[in-house]
């Protein structure tokens, strides 16, 4: 009934161009929606007229970024992609931007998929759309009153894994131990991706680590070193079980920070297992310009704003550690609990704020500014009353207009307060 | 005044999922402001049970079930009785969520066995099956014991899916205004026995509920001087 498939593409396309030029929504989600409530199955036939499959890419903290530069590198060397570059990652965000790439026949404009996958959303994904490729980060404790726990998506995607056929060759984190473990379900090819720099090693561990026990034994796990969280060289003494020497242990990473040469290598494992040359990954990621809220850059008048996407304590860590590397000096805290952030904000308290020296200035603003200013404080770091900031306009511009003592105003803000962000500097949330 | 103590965290790498060390932090930082030196003792699985010795306050906190798992033989099995023994001469402790749970006479998942707990806290848990709603969401509560903090406003976030009963024994910590507290049922949130206290609150409870946290430290070193809680209460009075 390939007829009806398109026929409900053009139908929900053209309620889409409708309300979208009727200034009701840029629709991210809906399209995809009207899509999906009429032919549940409409993705597994549109990522069936890709003539060059599709490219799926999950974990907690990294996919827009490595899906960025997977799109990157299949861009420069000539392929016409389609992609959900706005970070709507559920089913209804991936058929949405299917839709946005089909012309008035109903039929795909683009060879390629490249899509990032929601951790909840992958079993369902994949339900639907079969890849060729599959690209798995990492798993961290994110919004635990939305995704539950980390142990509970480990066991949801192996039962999902399982169900792959041969053809989907699957790249994995094998300095994960939860991720690195789903390899021995998996019936196509796997490539590991990892970390060989013990230099690299963290002296002091963080707080925030979740898969330190083995997953086959539960045994506590053994590190040779860590690089952040639970990322690290692994093994376990009890049961043998042991991270798989990685294949793919170096690659060009244009962007600061050890989180983004994982992901950098992510990427250039999957470009490897397409058979792109080096050269050319070197060539397509030396212009690589960050996603949205992901170590972006905004000019405002003579100064800068570098805003750093943090939502979780894995991933702000490390964001606080690559700005403190970057030498900043002034540091903007944003932390809202709205749906999108996660209802629940208790896991600042897992974040080591205590990383922060006392020769920085930090503020807050923010839905929840008082819960963040407590736990600045309880990190004995100073929080003045006059940098709780309840507007946050106020807080860019109170902010930008002292003087800096470092290079630029680092934002680091949750995933809605990024938005609001963007939006106050940029005049718009996302694209 | 005492002028140092000990506060021993039970299961620091396993059972602390919701901002759990929160707790530990402000216990610390407040006696660290008084003058008073606070230490952390981390105590888990391959930690010999004689460390709990002089332990002056005793925290634990949430996990998720792999984990509550492996600190759970071991607790039963080694440093429950110690615990349950310190706590009966006073000491005062502070177990939230899944350690609350785990604190009393067992839990009875909607499915299999009930799991024994360590039968320090007079109470039970039960899980109403898989289609039971999850008690999940911000919670504002007025404290009814101890007597001394009776009236205060208590803030936090709920996460849980069993529903917790206080037997006779017990003394409930507060009265819920808005969430659902031990089980949604009949208003109360939290348990107290002796100078321990029990909740569901992660949020973390203490830094943003410092009466609590004062209370604990008050009854391991005697009379406090009081400290500046401005953002404290402008964080508690923000969520009510």
């Amino acid at each position: 009934m390939a007829w009806f498939d398109r026929l409900t593409v053009i139908f929900a396309k053209s309620i889409s161009v409708i309300s979208t030029s009727l200034g009701l929504g840029a629709g991210e989600t809906w399209p995809g929606e009207i899509a999906v409530s009429i032919r549940p199955d409409i993705a597994r036939f549109l990522s069936g007229k890709l003539s060059d499959g599709t490219i799926l890419v999950a974990g907690t903290n990294g996919k827009t970024t490595t899906s960025l530069m997977i799109k990157t590198i299949l861009e420069h060397i000539g392929d016409s992609v389609v992609h959900n570059a706005t970070g709507a990652n559920l089913l209804n965000g991936i058929v949405s931007s299917f839709i946005r790439n089909t012309d008035w026949l109903g039929r795909v404009t683009a060879d390629m998929g490249i899509f990032e996958v929601d951790e909840n959303s992958l079993p369902v994904v994949l339900k639907y759309i079969t890849p060729k490729r599959l690209v798995l980060l990492n798993l961290f404790r994110d919004q635990l009153d939305r995704y539950g726990e980390v142990d509970v998506i480990v066991e949801k995607w192996m039962t999902a894994l399982a169900k792959l056929p041969k053809t989907t060759e699957v790249i994995l984190n094998s300095d994960d131990p939860g991720i690195a473990g789903l390899g021995r379900v998996i019936k196509g090819k796997v490539t590991y991706f990892g970390l060989n720099d013990p230099g690299k090693y963290l002296g002091v561990r963080e707080h925030a680590t979740d898969s330190i026990f083995c997953f086959r034994c539960g045994h506590r796990l053994t590190y040779d070193g860590i690089y952040y969280s639970h990322i690290g060289s692994w093994r376990c003494t009890k049961c043998g079980n042991t991270r798989p020497v990685p294949t793919v242990t170096r690659g060009p990473s244009p962007l600061p920070g050890l989180y983004n040469q994982y992901n950098a290598l992510a990427a250039v494992g999957v470009a490897t297992s397409l058979d792109i040359p080096d050269k050319e990954v070197k060539k397509a990621l030396r212009g690589f310009a960050p996603a949205f809220g992901r170590q972006e850059e905004i000019r405002v008048g003579k100064k800068t704003v570098k805003l750093f996407l943090s939502k979780n304590p894995a991933g702000f860590n490390a964001s606080l550690k690559t700005v403190l590397e970057m030498g900043a000096k002034d540091i903007l805290l944003v932390l809202n609990d709205r749906i999108p952030d996660g209802r629940d904000v208790s896991w600042i308290w897992d974040v080591d704020f205590e990383m922060i020296p006392p020769s920085v200035t930090v503020g807050v603003s923010g839905d929840r500014r008082y819960d963040m200013a407590i736990r600045i404080k309880y990190a004995d770091i100073d929080i003045p009353s006059s940098r709780v900031y309840q507007q946050l306009e106020d807080a860019i511009v109170k902010s930008l207009k002292k003087p800096l003592k470092g290079n630029a105003l680092y934002i680091l803000a949750t995933y809605s307060g990024m938005l609001e962000v963007r939006k106050i500097l940029k005049g718009r949330k996302i694209l | 005044m005492k002028q140092s103590i000990k506060i021993a965290w039970l299961y620091p790498d396993l059972m602390s999922t919701y901002g759990d060390r929160g707790n530990v932090i402000a216990l610390q930082k407040r006696a660290a402001w008084r003058g008073i030196e606070a230490s952390v003792v981390p105590v888990t699985l391959e930690t010999n049970v004689k460390a709990l010795a002089g332990s002056d306050i005793f925290f634990m906190g949430g996990a998720q079930d792999r984990q509550q798992k492996l600190a759970g033989e071991d607790f039963l099995k080694h440093k429950g009785p110690v615990v349950k023994e310190m706590i009966e001469a006073g000491v005062p402790a502070l177990f939230v969520c899944a350690a609350y749970q785990f604190a009393g006479h067992y839990y009875k998942p909607y499915r299999g066995e009930k799991i024994p707990g360590a039968g320090i806290f007079d109470l039970y848990t039960v899980h109403p099956g898989d289609q039971a709603k999850r008690l999940i969401g911000n919670v504002v509560a007025r404290v009814v014991h101890p007597e001394t903090l009776s009236g205060t406003v208590i803030v936090g976030f709920e996460n849980h899916g069993g529903r917790t009963h206080l037997g006779p024994k017990m003394q409930p910590l507060a009265k819920v205004i808005k969430g659902n507290g031990n089980n949604g049922d009949d208003g109360w949130e939290g348990a107290v026995y002796k100078n321990a206290i029990g909740s569901y609150f992660h949020g973390p409870l203490l830094p943003k509920n410092p009466m609590i946290a004062d209370w604990l430290l008050a009854k391991a070193v005697g009379t406090l001087i009081p400290i500046d809680d401005t953002l404290e209460v402008m964080a508690n009075n923000a969520m009510r």
